[in-house]
């Protein structure tokens, strides 16, 4: 049975290369980025060899735990591949135990794996410098190779136990999005800390700590034995033995309990009375905006888009303030940035309904009014975000004759970004999440030139407001000539209406002549 | 009245559906039959304008389905089989949404969608989003928005898969009255008896091609539907060569 699952976990693995040649391509690339990541590390612990014990000690230890951390986590944010589901064998009729150990084993199979054997014999060259250190290296070695390759195991399953309703997948939508806020000061404050004098303390008391928790205890206990502390190596390794037991207890338990536990249901919850659609007039505009509106608030899709339109902006600005732009400047960015997002977002959206479409080709929605409708929500957040923000961003930079010009740029942006959108999404449709899949699932088929159409599609919409932007520049090269700001914007929201209006008409003949085909095409992916 | 002429699609070197044609006078039922793959659903999704045929015509009350696609979907209501619905609408939201997209005003949208929730037993189900829907309910709730516009012609790729057998007769009834009362119904089914049951007039299609129609009694012959199926669509194996499945492992 052994050959079988390996044979499996095998067929899997090469059945990842039988994809289409772009996103071959994308897996080629984080291949050979693994495996410069792996070397890079296997190559580092062995030149550890000849540093002192301490300083290696604290760097394996804490590099190590962010490893088995990865391990860990990993598998809980990205709900990662869990090809190899113990539910899947249910129908089997294996006994639970053998079914652990076996899934266990063909877990082996695998990048991760390989590389996690390489940094542990590579940690064992570490602490090649008398005999005790050796053999204590060894038994870490053994140990780190099966506590990370049970805590994917472990956490993989959890996190498709946890993940298995629609609301769950659509909460870890809000974690990411708090995670990702985080990140941004977490940024900021590792780039302020002077690596050169606090950095090897900081390092220090991290491996200190972690040195004694199941992440670190494997990869601390050579390290004791390397500094002539015998008793707190076996210590250490009594820790990191526990920690791999338990984890077999954890991993055999859940695989008995995903046996026989059925899938988990969702209640099902009511809603009272019409929402949107009651608020909005009765007609096809009106019901598809209501129908956009009330999917983006519903549909763990749209989060990650509205999730990256505060976000992104809020990169850019921590990585050109972390290269000293000023302050007056940076202020300037995140309307129109955002602005440019939201209207960008849009370009794929027939896709997102799937084939949900034909119930617009049967009742014979005419093109504009499909157009049209879907592009409310976009504007109903965009129109307040420019009216809001662009006076507030004004204030921050100090200069109130940018408001004409920012308000100028971020509508055209907005207005001529939707017009393509428009057109591109009715035109150029590439595979999407499917409805009620996770969000950061990768798309059941891929097409040709999905990246392409999103590149495209940016930097055109940029394009297209390249006057405005002109205008806006000039404006900012000569403070005092207050008639750029006031040309940008005229230009920028005149401009943005005509090309949304000839978008929306433009796109919806395409919609109106090709909707067979959109169908078509959403029935293929 | 549906009249179809000569449809022929292909996909790539196989011919889904070959030359055929149909004739549904105003007032009938009209049943589709035929095995899995025999084209039922890809002729009906041409007839419905959901799929572009290459050769043929469609003209449903005069109008031509591909030409003068406005006139002729008003005059249609689609149930497709396996195509996605607005699920993250609830029962109420979608049937308002189908309502509203066929032109119809709040006040008339609300009004029916009380009344075909009563008729398919869907009033406690209509403030839950489709998605936490049982097939069954789905069905449903896509065959009331079919029938939301008062169309004179429905399209229904199985209507009563994994429908329970009170709503199925509640629908059957629904159907029965709507056609006496003038209305057009197309349905497709695997269920020989109900097609047999319920429809005035049947057509047995096989690899895409139309091997029998005509009225029920016709048809059938002497036998049952299902006898007379079986004989055209042949395929019936016997099971030979199967002993193993009765010596049971343990």
């Amino acid at each position: 049975m052994v050959a079988q699952f390996l044979g499996l976990k095998l067929r899997l693995l090469a059945n990842t290369f039988r994809r289409s040649p772009l996103q071959v391509f994308g897996i080629v690339v984080g291949l050979l980025y693994a495996i410069g990541a792996t070397g890079f590390t296997v190559a580092g612990f062995a030149s550890l060899r000849r540093v002192e014990p301490v300083l290696a000690g604290d760097i394996t230890v804490a590099v190590g735990s962010a490893i088995v951390l990865g391990f860990l986590l990993v598998p809980l944010a990205l709900g990662a591949d869990n090809s190899l589901d113990p539910r899947s064998f249910s129908l089997f009729g294996i006994p639970a135990n053998r079914l652990a150990a076996v899934l266990a084993l063909a877990g082996l199979v695998g990048l991760p794996s390989l590389a996690i054997a390489a940094v542990a014999i590579a940690q064992v060259v570490t602490w090649a410098r008398d005999p005790l250190s050796v053999i204590i290296a060894l038994f870490s070695a053994v140990l780190i190779f099966a506590t990370c390759l049970l805590a994917a195991r472990v956490s993989s399953s959890v996190a498709s136990l946890l993940l298995a309703t629609r609301r769950a997948r659509e909460l870890t939508t809000l974690i990411m999005l708090v995670v990702l806020v985080l990140l941004a000061p977490a940024i900021a404050l590792l780039a302020s800390v002077d690596w050169d004098r606090g950095g090897l303390d900081a390092l220090k008391s991290v491996a200190d700590v972690a040195g004694w928790t199941p992440i670190g205890a494997a990869w601390s206990a050579p390290a004791e034995a390397a500094s002539g502390n015998a008793g707190g190596a076996v210590l250490k390794l009594l820790i990191a033995a526990a920690t791999a037991g338990l984890l077999w207890v954890a991993w055999r338990a859940l695989v008995g309990w995903l046996l026989v536990a059925p899938q988990r249901r969702e209640r099902a919850s009511n809603y009272v009375g019409l929402g949107w659609f009651g608020r909005l007039p009765d007609s096809p505009v009106g019901a598809i905006a209501a129908r956009s509106i009330t999917y983006w608030i519903r549909d763990a899709r749209y989060h990650t888009t509205l999730l990256a339109v505060p976000v992104a902006p809020l990169l850019f600005v921590v990585v050109l303030a972390v290269a000293g732009v000023s302050v007056s400047v940076l202020a300037l960015l995140p309307v129109p940035v955002m602005c440019l997002f939201l209207a960008w977002s849009m370009h794929n959206d027939v896709a997102s309904d799937s084939s949900a479409v034909w119930l617009h080709l049967a009742s014979n929605t005419s093109g504009w009014a499909d157009r049209l409708g879907r592009m409310v929500p976009a504007l109903v957040i965009g129109i307040p975000l420019i009216a809001i923000g662009s006076p507030i961003a004004a204030a921050i930079s100090g200069d109130d004759g940018v408001l004409p010009s920012l308000i100028g740029v971020s509508s055209s942006l907005l207005l001529a970004g939707l017009g393509l959108s428009s057109v591109v999404s009715a035109r150029f449709p590439y595979p999407s999440v499917r409805p009620g899949d996770s969000p950061y699932a990768q798309p059941q088929a891929s097409g040709t030139g999905a990246g392409l159409i999103q590149s495209l599609t940016f930097f055109a919409a940029i394009a297209l407001s390249a006057p405005a932007l002109w205008f806006a520049v000039q404006g900012l090269l000569h403070p005092g000539v207050t008639s750029w700001s006031t040309f940008s914007l005229l230009v920028g929201l005149g401009m943005g209406l005509v090309l949304l209006a000839l978008g929306v008409l433009w796109g919806g003949r395409i919609y109106s002549r090709r909707s067979p085909e959109l169908l078509a095409f959403t029935l293929r992916h | 009245m549906l009249v179809v002429s000569d449809l022929v699609k292909r996909f790539a070197d196989t011919v889904a559906v070959n030359h055929v044609s149909l004739r549904v006078p105003a007032g009938t039922m009209f049943g589709i039959v035929g095995p899995n793959g025999a084209g039922k659903t890809t002729t009906l999704s041409m007839v419905t304008g959901l799929l572009r045929p290459d050769e043929g015509s469609i003209l449903v009350h005069g109008a031509d389905v591909w030409m003068d696609p406005a006139a002729a979907k008003r005059a249609m209501g689609v149930l497709p089989d396996r195509l996605r619905l607005f699920d993250r609408l609830t029962g109420s939201q979608l049937l308002y949404y189908a309502g509203t997209l066929r032109g119809l005003d709040a006040r008339t949208v609300k009004q029916r969608s009380t009344d075909l929730a009563v008729a398919f037993g869907l009033e406690d189900a209509l403030g839950r989003l489709v998605s936490d829907y049982s097939a069954g309910m789905t069905k449903k709730i896509a065959l009331a928005c079919a029938m939301i516009h008062s169309p004179r012609l429905l399209v229904l790729d199985e209507p009563f898969e994994s429908v329970d057998p009170v709503s199925a007769a509640n629908i059957t009834t629904i159907l029965q009255r709507y056609v006496a009362a003038g209305g057009t119904v197309v349905l497709s089914s695997h269920s020989m008896d109900l097609i047999q049951r319920i429809c005035d007039l049947v057509a047995i299609v096989v690899s895409g091609e139309v091997l029998t129609t005509g009225t029920m009694e016709d048809v059938r012959g002497g036998g049952s539907l299902e006898e007379r199926f079986l004989e055209l669509a042949g395929g019936r194996k016997t099971a030979e060569g199967m002993e193993w499945l009765h010596s049971f492992s343990d």
